[in-house]
Parts: structure tokens; sequence; C-alpha cells
């Protein structure tokens, strides 16, 4: 069975209790976002699963970038064995997630 | 989204994880030789690529990953990989070559670290599948590439570049290289 990115989205939050998560897929340039501001890429282009994620956890909390990254590895173990890539944009804590997000929004207006 | 619509720009059917590498890239002040890298890579070493993309695939042509199934870091190899990290300030296991990296990935990294004008090593996993399967329980990293410095695991491509980005990984291989 491939790995559906319904299947890790379900993994990382019961995992890691991402207060944000974000995936996205590329090969469509499609940002599917929700209530829960999720946005998954594929770029697998039609063969074996391959995501992209940015992910904000209050789990990450005074953790180095390298440790969040396990963190997310650790999680996803059994999904990475279907995945062909996985890479993770954004591994922060909900505050820093903030920060970036404020910092957005300033460039917008 | 304009950085989003250069990954259509270079994926190649050989590199099926390139796609996120280049827009990774793109923040970065690309060098204009770089931008050809990736094409050149594909042409000149299909053979390689497509044997090593069709000897993970099964009948169904679904991957497989039964040599997970035991254990594939043998004493030996681990004595072996603690030699090579620590024999040299910077090693990069990738995908293919300093000059021919594979996979968009290895290809970011490798970019990086020319760059950067530091002296690096590259291993290609893609020649031996007991070192590819060896290594990810070696550095319990499940990808590739794997960057070591100073003989100590410092990230796959993602965090790479983000140190890149945030000079973290500039001051680190300084630091490494005055050592």
């Amino acid at each position: 069975m491939a790995v559906t990115r319904e299947h890790v989205e379900a993994t990382l939050k019961s995992k890691l209790n991402p207060s944000h998560l974000v995936m996205s897929r590329f090969v469509l340039f499609f940002v599917f976002c929700d209530m829960f501001m999720l946005d998954v890429v594929d770029t697998s282009g039609g063969c074996g699963a391959s995501f992209s994620i940015e992910i904000a956890t209050e789990q990450f909390e005074g953790k180095r970038l390298l440790e969040r990254h396990r963190m997310v590895n650790a999680a996803l173990v059994e999904e990475l064995k279907q995945i062909h890539a996985l890479s993770i944009t954004k591994a922060l804590t909900p505050e820093q997630w903030k920060q970036q997000e404020d910092k957005k929004s300033q460039a917008s207006a | 989204m304009a950085l989003r619509l250069q990954i259509v720009a270079c994926p190649s059917p050989l590199n099926k994880c390139s796609p996120v590498a280049t827009p990774i890239l793109a923040p970065f002040s690309l060098r204009p030789h770089q931008n050809h890298r990736l094409p050149t890579t594909t042409t000149s070493t299909t053979g390689i690529g497509m044997k090593a993309n069709s000897s993970r695939l099964d009948s169904t042509g679904r991957k497989t990953s039964s040599i997970r199934c035991y254990s594939a870091l043998t004493p030996e190899l681990k004595t072996t990989l603690d030699k090579v990290v620590s024999s040299h300030k910077v090693v990069v296991f990738i995908k293919g070559t300093k000059e021919f990296p594979q996979c968009g990935f290895s290809n970011t990294v490798v970019q990086i670290l020319k760059s950067l004008n530091v002296p690096f090593e590259t291993i290609n996993i893609l020649e031996n599948e007991m070192l590819r399967q060896g290594l990810k329980e070696y550095s319990s990293w499940p990808t590739f590439p794997q960057l070591y410095i100073d003989g100590d695991f410092f990230g796959g491509c993602d965090i790479a570049v983000e140190a890149y980005k945030s000079g973290e990984l500039q001051e680190v291989l300084e630091k490494a290289i005055c050592s």
C-alpha cells in the first residue's frame, strides 16, 4: 500500500501533536489548506510517495534542528519505508512558527 | 509562488527526488554554472542511474525494502565508517559523485559545500548496497545525503540548507577546518 498524505498527517498528528503541520504537493503546485492549516505537497510525480513537511510542535522546544528532524523521522519510521523522499523544510516550535507568520504578514502588508 | 515554479524547470525523470532540491537552492545566489549541472548529470550518467533505480524495484514495480529486515551494520562496517568519517573534516555520503550527483538532494549539499570553498570528500552510496543500508543505521538517519563534519553527523539536505541559510554551517565548517 502506498502511503498517503492523510496517513502521514495522521501519524504526525498523533505522535508529535503539532500546533501546525504543512505538507505540500509540488507536482500539482496544489496548495491545500484547511481549517487546521494543513497544506500538502506531493513530490512523487505519481511514482512512490514523496512529501515535503513544515511542522511546529511544542515537543521541539529546547531541541536542536537535528534532534527535531530525528523526532519526525522516528515518528514516521514505518511510513519512511515506503516514502521515496521526505523533506522537512521547517521544524519549529509554536513560538517560532508565530514569529514566522508575523514576519510573513509584515512582508505582505 | 515564483520560487515554486522553478521546480518544474529542472525535474529529471531519473532523479525522482530532485524536484525539491532546485527550489531549495533557488533562494541562494546560484552561480550561473550551477544552473546547468542537473541536465548534464542526467545525460551523462543515465546508465548507472537506471541500474540503481531498477535494482530497487520488484516485479510489481513497487519499491522493495527487504534488505532492511536484518541489520546491515556489521561491526566491521561500523569500524570502517568510524575511520571514514574521522579521516576527513567533511565527508558526505551521497547518491552519485561530487562531479555528477544523481539526486537533487545530494546535488544541493554538494553545491553548498562547493560554494563555501571547503575541501570535502564524497562517497557514492549507490555503489554499495550494504554501505547504503548500514549507513542508515550508523547515522540513525533514513535518507541520503548524510553530511559528517569533524566526525559528527551534521544532518541531511534540509538541515544543511537551513544551517547554510542561517550561517551556522559556515561557522561549524570553519571551526572544523581550523581545528
